[in-house]
């Protein structure tokens, strides 16, 4: 197969290097550059500050609160989503206990799937308008309405204490679902014997969950804390669309996206933008790495 | 956009097993569960479900209600005198349609370029070892992992000045520029996912129909891309939901007169207030394209996700 490889190499790859080469590598060079400049987004390229940009974000309040609600979410997010995921998808394979030599999920399980699948379904966009609804502060919102009237409504987004909670919840919501049909699709190439071996040694539900479910399932569950983690730095759209003056109430739902969009498309701060956008490149790589280095171990076999 | 793309896992290389559903049921073996524990099961399927259900069913009931019924102070669960009159105002609404056919053109555009740029890339990627492959693969990986917002800056500054050395473009506000946009946006995902799906045609096909005469060429026009069929669906599909929600970029980019149906949706929000039956019916309509797509592959869902684990 060795003759004339190259050819079809260079040709099947020109195309898909070029487009990386050009919007991804060269975009990212650019946004180096441009993060040593004090630059509005107008005009030439001028008024080179060095570390200026940083120095600046270093002292600036709301970068550190953004940093804040980032790790928040970047602690409770990936928790929260796959431990939920974890359990309906165990729940939905094997829930259902044995018969005729059959692991089965519980009764009703190909409709929780789908159930389960729905909000992924629905644009961020549009999750984001309906859970505005949800959160309504007065009698009007979802939540609030299903008190009684006499009820002090709570404020839910109005509330800097609880705002990014309400955040976080909306995350899980719109994630878990995905999740759960990952860890199902892993959880279904798990053989059944095993199950069945681990059943008629007396195991019960729990023990099967986590002496062999988890164990074998591994691999899956890192990739996505990674993807949990990832999607904690970004949570922009959510952010924008839903908080109380884009996220507020003062800064409490403020997040490192956010304030790179701002900047760059509201404040004419371009530069300082661009110098945000190296930060949480840093940061994601960083976190990436770290999440998959620290939780290697020798994978387990099926 | 915050939609992970499935990442592969080593931990899941065989397509879902389909389990027989009739289950014999003189043989029942109850070791493994409690009738306690299968009571406690159930029940939590069920909550669950609810919550995930509630928003979905609130869009539904707000969609249908008449104006007053929905801004009435008591919701009520059932729209008591159903209509499609907010469908109508949706549709009649300034620039619905035009929105909706420029989300279209952008997304067919995208995927139709990612599907073949990106089957080309994986092929060479499956198919041949060679010199900087690794190099490839952790480049595609690395752009899937950060939040592509970062690079919004340069990209809007390169779209201002294509020059092609003959002329100069200004892709912003144009179909164009944002097609060219969404297809790197999924042309990750398009090659990863490609990628597991040609690996996991044996290689002995490929050697069986040069023996035979095919050239290398024959082989993956005649050989390889009719048996990736599936895999393109899949991808595709996941191709389209994401360019399709996708709005901060076009948003940006845009002037009105050219966004999607997404970036209409939350312009609508802002600038009308409390029209909510309209805009939910819009969100409907939106989302109708997707759930769909989702219907025809949702068997498949499973397989797709892990399809691209295939060791190479």
């Amino acid at each position: 197969m060795r003759h004339g490889k190259y050819p079809f190499i260079i040709g099947f790859l020109v195309v898909p290097v070029a487009i990386y080469a050009v919007f991804v590598v060269w975009a990212y060079i650019q946004a180096f550059y441009l993060s040593v400049y004090e630059w509005s987004g107008l005009g030439p390229v001028e008024n080179f500050v060095g570390l200026g940009n940083f120095r600046k974000m270093f002292d600036d309040t709301l970068f550190w609160q953004s940093i804040k609600h980032n790790v928040f979410l970047l602690i409770f997010l990936p928790i929260i989503t796959v431990v939920l995921a974890l359990v309906f998808a165990f729940l939905l394979n094997v829930g259902g206990g044995q018969k005729g030599g059959v692991t089965r999920g519980v009764w009703g399980s190909k409709v929780y799937r789908i159930i389960f699948f729905f909000p992924q379904l629905l644009a961020l966009a549009i999750v984001a308008v309906i859970f505005g609804r949800v959160f309504g502060p007065d009698k009007s919102g979802m939540i609030n309405g299903l008190f009684p009237e006499s009820w002090q409504p709570w404020l839910f987004l109005a509330d800097e204490r609880y705002a990014m909670g309400c955040i976080l919840v909306v995350l899980v919501w719109q994630a878990v679902g995905f999740y759960v049909v990952l860890f199902s699709a892993g959880m279904g190439n798990i053989p059944t014997e095993v199950y069945e071996a681990a059943a008629i040694d007396g195991a019960t539900r729990v023990t099967l969950f986590f002496r062999i479910t988890i164990p074998l399932l591994w691999n899956t569950v890192q990739v996505a804390w990674v993807y949990l983690g990832i999607a904690a730095f970004d949570a922009f759209a959510l952010v924008n669309i839903m908080t109380v003056d884009r996220g507020g109430p003062d800064g409490a739902t403020s997040v490192l996206s956010l304030m790179i969009y701002r900047n760059a498309f509201e404040f004419s701060q371009a530069g300082y933008a661009s110098a945000l956008g190296v930060v949480l490149f840093f940061l994601t790589l960083t976190f990436a790495w770290v999440t998959l280095s620290a939780t290697r171990r020798e994978s387990v076999e099926a | 956009m915050v939609a992970p793309a499935a990442t592969p896992t080593p931990a899941s290389t065989v397509p879902l097993k389909r389990r027989k559903s009739k289950a014999v049921d003189d043989g029942v073996i109850t070791v493994g569960r409690s009738r306690s524990g299968t009571i406690l099961a159930n029940t939590a399927g069920v909550l669950f479900s609810v919550v995930m259900l509630f928003p979905v069913y609130w869009v539904l009931n707000t969609a249908f209600k008449p104006a007053d019924e929905v801004l009435a102070l008591e919701p009520g669960f059932w729209p008591s005198n159903p209509t499609f009159d907010n469908f109508i105002s949706a549709f009649k609404a300034p620039l619905f349609l035009q929105d909706m056919l420029n989300g279209v053109i952008i997304t067919l555009l995208a995927v139709a370029g990612a599907l073949v740029v990106g089957f080309l890339g994986a092929l060479a990627i499956a198919r041949f070892s060679f010199y900087g492959r690794k190099a490839i693969i952790l480049v595609v990986l690395v752009v899937q992992l950060v939040p592509f917002l970062a690079l919004l800056i340069p990209l809007f500054l390169m779209l201002q000045n294509v020059n092609l050395g003959f002329k100069k473009f200004d892709l912003t506000d144009s179909l164009i520029g944002v097609s060219i946009t969404y297809l790197v946006l999924i042309l990750p995902y398009t090659i990863w996912t490609l990628r597991g799906f040609i690996s996991g045609i044996p290689r002995e096909l490929d050697e069986a129909a040069m023996i035979d005469g095919c050239t290398r060429a024959q082989v993956f026009w005649r050989i390889i891309l009719p048996l990736t069929g599936p895999g393109l669906v899949a991808t595709s599909v996941y191709g389209f939901i994401q360019a399709w929600n996708e709005f901060i970029i076009i948003n940006t980019l845009n002037s009105p007169e050219k966004q999607n149906l997404m970036a209409w949706l939350l312009q609508n929000q802002t600038t009308r207030g409390t029209a909510w039956g309209p805009l939910m019916a819009g969100a409907i309509i939106t989302s109708i394209p997707v759930v769909v797509f989702f219907l025809i592959i949702q068997r498949n869902i499973a397989t797709g996700l892990t399809a691209g684990a295939v060791k190479g």
